[in-house]
């Protein structure tokens, strides 16, 4: 996802002039740097397949992940992995498989909603600091302090056992927990492309505030703000899996949240101890997708390392 | 109420593993217990102490102050009541009391009293003593009235000698006379339930010199918070039971000791240490690592692994209902239809096969069926999902939507996992055309408080008995209108206040087993099951015997030699 939108990011500002230009260079060298990147292709690989399986989950889910259907369950005896069920039976007869699948598709839905919910805000905030500065920057800044003083967990339980348990308030809380990272992020960026010599022309040209802010600083200082936007969405991953492991999730507990299979097989970790390692494995397995994803591109978007 | 108060096992523990529990995992399961006990043919011995974990400590040892299994537990090892329930049973049989007698219009009750009993501090135990702790139960005052502090007094006998809140009701204690070796106690009508109530381990006979000198009237603080300020109940508990307090270490370990002056057979076991250990899967691990020789409330999924690993499983006998409740205030559910058709939609079958332990059964009334009263022919209501279907049709109600409700952080015998039981059913509604609104809540207070005011339409809870009358059963569910239930039909409320009132124990019964097939033809909820509770003990440990109201003792018990 933030691989294309560097992409078109990129194509869009290339005829904004010579800023854009710049600005696409560095997107096409980024890029070029990325194919070369184990790290990246181990991280997009891992991503796309996350993706491919959110996105496609009624396809390739072999069962209902909801049906429940208790025949050959006994307590703390669920049939194991075999032809029908490849991962087995969870504790109400419920297919593993298709639980994981569709549980891709909370994970990926729950992160991309928080994220860009805490993205606008977060950035939306950082653009009038960033923009501003003065006593506006100072507001916002320290409204941005206080919230990243409280633990960013804590701060989304806060908000989750707040708003009751809902998929929404998961979302929210995240989000809520994103705000202050991208407020942070864009600002500082903002102010240290304000003072570049290109703003500086742009200024002598007697091209307006307001111009150079949206057209040249903003797109200039977007590249921290993708990766982030990247490692970001691996930490929404595991704070959704997490508020639902702490019973904070949905309402409906039929829901396959990654978070809520993990606690539910705490019970019967000794006699069925397979189905805490499916959840287990899907949620590192998609963070690590994201966070190699995002080591790479911080490294590729790093003007200190072009070559 | 819903033993609020009473056995809360929370599993909060089991929420702080976080991702270690993926880990854990591939752990746990190859950590099997060896066999400790290499030879148990031999005969047990007396001695040695018994370690035994619970899920947490009493919250006071004074018995007329706790009404949560883990405070009764320590309670009756150190006290006794006049009267008891025959091992494993519930019916009354004497202990402080030789002999007890109703007058012919059942208000005045003569205890003989046993002789040469004495209190753990040298006191004698004589009628005196007895009228004392009646006395002082019924002249409670502020905190010491709140359900929370006497829930038992209240249960048992309503009101006080001034009630603090008039909605108490009138005390159906009047006086206790001592004549002698015998203590009279008049009660303001009869009651049917009263000796039954008696064998609570909440109308202990206490020390009368240890209760006025450890203070143990001085509470404060709020019904919600009641402050215990005087050492009776933390330190200085003197009862006339088989064991006496040596230490109380909070959080780590609390040890009974021996009373050599027990006026019976003196306890086998030297000493018991109860400790407490709050993670059930926590529990099970300390008794596979031999850390302790027993432990209760063992988790259906592990009955066969520790079978199979050689420990000992003790059963209660079923005395407890779980039960999917309905607010019939609420639409749909004040149409009798869709309260059949919820009834038919559920697969109890299929539930309590696979989630409870062998033994229990699926519920076809509000008690269990070793209890007297029990009707043997109520309307029954099988798992059918065309005649669900077909009722909700003939209800007149399209597209039914019913609220659901399930605690979460509980875990309770008859339900081990709400969460687990609420999918079951809700699956089983949904395939019946039901549409399923779910909602859950903390189990105390937010869940109770939410049922108690009505809140909830369909609604997953339970009972476990404290005495062996059907009152403590239908009676505290329709006796009396509740907001949690929502109207019942109105000769339910009469029939069972006449039931209660009723001195021919004959008679009682056929009260009960009509108005048992009545609430089940009005379809309140839908009863599903009764468990068995189990406990777990190292192999060798004898003479544990479980009790269906938990009127357990350890002096029985003995160690392997």
């Amino acid at each position: 996802m933030s691989l294309t939108a560097g992409a078109d990011l990129a194509a869009g500002s290339a005829d904004s002039g010579a800023t854009g230009e710049q600005a696409a260079g560095l997107y096409r060298d980024a890029f070029r740097r990325l194919r070369r990147s184990p790290t990246a292709i181990v991280g997009a690989a891992l991503v796309a397949l996350f993706v491919f399986v959110a996105v496609f989950a009624p396809l390739l889910a072999p069962y209902s992940p909801t049906a429940v259907d208790l025949t050959d369950i006994r307590p703390g005896v669920f049939p194991g992995p075999s032809a029908e069920h490849p991962l087995g039976l969870d504790q109400l007869g419920r297919d593993e498989l298709s639980r994981i699948i569709y549980g891709a598709r909370y994970s990926l839905l729950i992160g991309i909603v928080s994220l860009s919910l805490g993205a606008v805000v977060g950035l939306a905030l950082g653009l009038l600091a960033g923009a501003f500065g003065g006593w506006v920057d100072g507001l916002v800044m320290r409204l941005v302090d206080i919230m990243l003083a409280v633990p960013s967990l804590l701060l989304a339980i806060g908000v989750a056992a707040l708003l009751g348990p809902r998929l929404l308030s998961v979302m929210i809380a995240i989000a809520v927990v994103n705000v202050p990272i991208f407020a942070r992020l864009l600002r500082g960026s903002m102010l240290a492309q304000r003072r570049s010599d290109y703003a500086l022309a742009a200024r002598s040209l007697g091209v307006t505030r307001g111009r150079i802010v949206l057209q040249h600083v903003f797109p200039n200082s977007l590249a921290p703000v993708i990766v982030q936007g990247t490692l970001a969405l691996a930490t929404a991953i595991i704070e959704a899996a997490g508020l639902a492991f702490l019973g904070l999730g949905s309402a409906d507990p039929a829901i396959p949240e990654w978070g809520r299979m993990l606690a539910e097989t705490n019970a019967f970790l000794a006699s069925a101890p397979l189905l805490a390692l499916w959840p287990g494995l899907a949620i590192v397995l998609s963070v690590m997708g994201f966070y190699l994803l995002g080591e790479a591109l911080r490294e590729a978007l790093d003007p200190k390392l072009r070559r | 109420m819903h033993n609020l108060r009473r056995q809360s096992f929370p599993r909060r523990g089991a929420l702080a593993l976080g991702l270690a529990g993926l880990l854990v995992g591939t752990a746990a399961c190859g950590g099997n217990s060896e066999d400790t006990g290499r030879d148990t043919g031999s005969a047990a011995q007396t001695g040695g102490t018994l370690v035994f974990g619970t899920s947490s400590d009493p919250v006071s040892m004074d018995g007329a102050y706790v009404s949560d299994g883990e405070s009764l537990r320590v309670v009756r090892q150190l006290f006794e009541t006049l009267v008891t329930t025959v091992p494993g049973g519930t019916e009354i049989e004497p202990l402080l009391a030789t002999e007890y007698e109703p007058s012919n219009d059942g208000k005045t009750w003569t205890f003989t009293l046993r002789k040469g009993v004495k209190f753990h501090d040298g006191t004698a135990f004589d009628a005196k003593a007895v009228c004392f702790n009646f006395d002082r139960w019924y002249n409670f005052k502020g905190v010491q009235q709140s359900a929370s502090v006497s829930y038992y007094w209240q249960t048992v006998f309503s009101g006080y000698a001034n009630n603090e809140d008039p909605s108490l009701g009138q005390s159906l204690y009047q006086n206790c006379e001592v004549k002698g070796d015998q203590a009279v106690i008049n009660l303001t009508s009869s009651s049917a339930s009263f000796l039954s109530g008696l064998a609570l381990a909440s109308f202990s006979i206490a020390s009368p010199t240890a209760l006025q000198k450890f203070e143990a009237d001085k509470v404060t603080g709020t019904g919600k918070e009641p402050r215990f300020e005087g050492t009776f109940g933390t330190k200085n508990p003197v009862g006339t039971g088989p064991f006496k307090l040596e230490t109380f270490e909070p959080n780590n370990r609390l040890v009974l000791a021996r009373f050599e002056d027990y006026w019976g057979d003196k306890a086998k076991l030297d000493k018991v240490i109860l400790k407490p250990i709050a993670d059930g899967p926590a529990r099970r691990q300390a008794l596979e690592s031999g850390d302790i020789q027993g432990y209760d409330l063992v988790a259906p999924g592990d009955l066969t692994a520790l079978r199979g690993a050689g420990f000992q499983i003790l059963e209660r006998p079923a005395f407890n209902v779980g039960y999917v409740g309905f607010n019939t205030a609420k639409a749909p559910l004040d149409n009798p239809k869709i309260r059949q058709a919820v009834a038919h939609a559920l697969n109890r079958e299929a539930l309590v096969r696979a989630k409870y332990p062998p033994g229990a059964e699926v519920a076809k009334q509000f008690m269990p069926p070793s209890l007297f009263g029990y009707a043997k022919d109520v309307q029954a209501y099988p798992y059918d999902v065309a005649k669900a279907k077909a009722l909700i049709a003939e209800s007149g109600v399209t597209n039914p939507t019913v609220e659901f409700w399930y605690p979460t952080g509980v875990s309770r015998p008859y339900m081990p996992d709400p969460a687990a039981n609420f999918q079951a059913f809700s699956a089983d509604l949904t395939a019946a055309g039901f549409t399923v609104v779910p909602k859950s809540a903390p189990w105390n207070p937010d869940y109770l408080n939410t049922v108690d005011t009505g809140g909830t339409g369909l609604r997953l809870l339970g009972w476990t008995g404290d005495f062996g009358d059907p009152d403590n059963f239908i009676g505290t569910f329709f006796r009396t209108k509740q907001p949690a239930w929502g109207p019942l039909e109105e000769s339910i409320y009469a029939d069972l206040e006449a039931a209660r009132s009723e001195p021919d124990e004959d008679k009682r019964t056929d009260l009960y087993e009509a108005v048992n097939k009545k609430i089940m033809a009005f379809l309140p909820g839908v009863p599903y099951v009764h468990t068995k509770p189990a406990l777990a003990f190292a192999k060798g440990v004898q003479g544990y015997v479980p009790s269906p109201v938990s009127i357990e003792d350890f002096s029985k018990v003995s160690l392997p030699s």
